[in-house]
């Protein structure tokens, strides 16, 4: 769980660095700096520490996240997401049955009521780590392109990253699902998390947006050539 | 456009910000957080009343406080009970039973036993390392235990690990420092 994590991490907020984020990315002047902007105002600059093995995967997802739903302008879909919490808020309404009717009626008249709670509980949780294993695996983002003639089922981009822990090389991969076809293509990379952050814990959007912006490239062309 | 950072809590001379994952979450991962608290205090709690069912006893694991049943178990040694109906108790065995009115578990050994045909019985418990029976802890005017008295029967235990929670206990204040900081803890950073 959480605790198994960094030891000792702390994620400093991006709010922290305000001033000094703004002044040498403005002036860069190419084509993007308009879409920098937009991400600086959004958020500032994540800044992390690079020490931290999940705060450092956690900015790096986000920000893939960010470049998918801001660039290329897909809409999030949050169904993955909403089985695993469905899952995890039955698991605690057992709970909480079992505690009032425990409360209610003490033990050992509550025992046939309690039984079923925990065995209920427990069930769930099989059920939560099946789902996190199998249907979830390592995915945080879902999203869909619209088609624009509305004729055709949307297409679906799946995001799934690993960093091992204490280990440098991130691994992202893309996969993409063609609603027509429903055929399924992916492309990953693995990278060493130093080639996106700089030496304070910054999160270089220069070095890493054109990481995200090739897999997503490399998939739609080749849609282009079927 | 220049927007201020967003109000949070620094510690100015650190720069460190408690808050900074939570402020970076939507609302889904919000709730997610507080889920996950949710669930740890849930599973424990499950694990507790699944003990209760299992065991039969109200309170399936308890801590010895006194030196009253020395050499046997000393003070800071956890006990694993089981108060299964069809057990017979019988002199000699050690038993954990309540004093009616009282609240705090008693670790003693069973010294003298009438049963009745029935089944019925009504015990008489002593401390291994006391001088009397204990008739003096008992409610005004009993003179003898019943089986609606035990919490249960001792069946195994672990030398020491007790004395995290009598310090506790004498403490409280640790107790819910430890607490909070933990609960802050899964509630503030977000798992990954």
């Amino acid at each position: 769980m959480a605790a198994a994590s960094a030891q000792g991490g702390r994620s400093g907020g991006g709010g922290g660095s305000s001033g000094a984020g703004g002044g040498p990315n403005c002036g860069t002047g190419s084509g993007r700096s308009g879409l920098l902007d937009k991400w600086k105002i959004d958020d500032k600059p994540v800044k992390i520490d690079k020490w931290d093995g999940s705060a450092v995967k956690n900015s790096l997802d986000d920000s893939a996240k960010k470049v998918l739903l801001e660039k290329y302008k897909y809409v999030e879909n949050f169904g993955l997401i909403d089985g695993r919490l469905t899952i995890c808020t039955i698991s605690c309404f057992f709970a909480i049955v079992a505690l009032i009717w425990d409360y209610m009626h003490p033990f050992p008249e509550s025992k046939p009521v309690l039984a079923l709670c925990v065995i209920s509980y427990f069930v769930m949780m099989g059920i939560l780590t099946i789902y996190t294993s199998y249907k979830e695996k390592s995915i945080f983002l879902v999203a869909h392109r619209k088609d624009p003639t509305g004729m055709d089922p949307d297409d679906i981009w799946q995001l799934s990253s690993s960093l091992k822990r204490f280990d440098d090389k991130y691994t992202l991969k893309l996969t993409f699902i063609s609603g027509r076809t429903k055929q399924q293509r992916e492309a990953e990379f693995t990278k060493s998390i130093a080639k996106f952050f700089d030496h304070s814990g910054t999160l270089v959007m220069d070095a890493y947006e054109p990481e995200i912006s090739r897999l997503h490239d490399s998939l739609a062309t080749e849609r282009k050539i079927k | 456009m220049v927007r201020a950072g967003a109000v949070g809590t620094h510690l100015p001379a650190s720069g460190w910000d408690i808050f900074g994952d939570l402020r970076k979450m939507n609302k889904r991962q919000l709730y997610y957080q507080v889920l996950n608290f949710a669930m740890i205090v849930s599973s424990a709690l499950m694990i507790w009343k699944g003990l209760i069912v299992l065991t039969g006893s109200e309170s399936p694991i308890v801590v010895v406080l006194s030196g009253s049943m020395e050499p046997a178990f000393h003070r800071g040694d956890l006990l694993f009970l089981t108060n299964f109906r069809e057990d017979p108790i019988r002199a000699g065995e050690i038993v954990v039973f309540k004093v009616e009115g009282r609240d705090i578990p008693i670790v003693h050994r069973v010294i003298k036993v009438h049963e009745k045909g029935n089944g019925d019985i009504k015990f008489l418990t002593k401390g291994d390392n006391n001088e009397v029976d204990d008739r003096g802890l008992y409610k005004e005017g009993q003179n003898w235990l019943e089986k609606k008295d035990v919490v249960g029967r001792a069946r195994g235990f672990l030398p020491y690990v007790g004395m995290v929670t009598i310090i506790m206990n004498d403490y409280p204040k640790f107790k819910y420092a430890l607490l909070a900081v933990m609960g802050a803890y899964v509630l503030l950073k977000r798992e990954s």
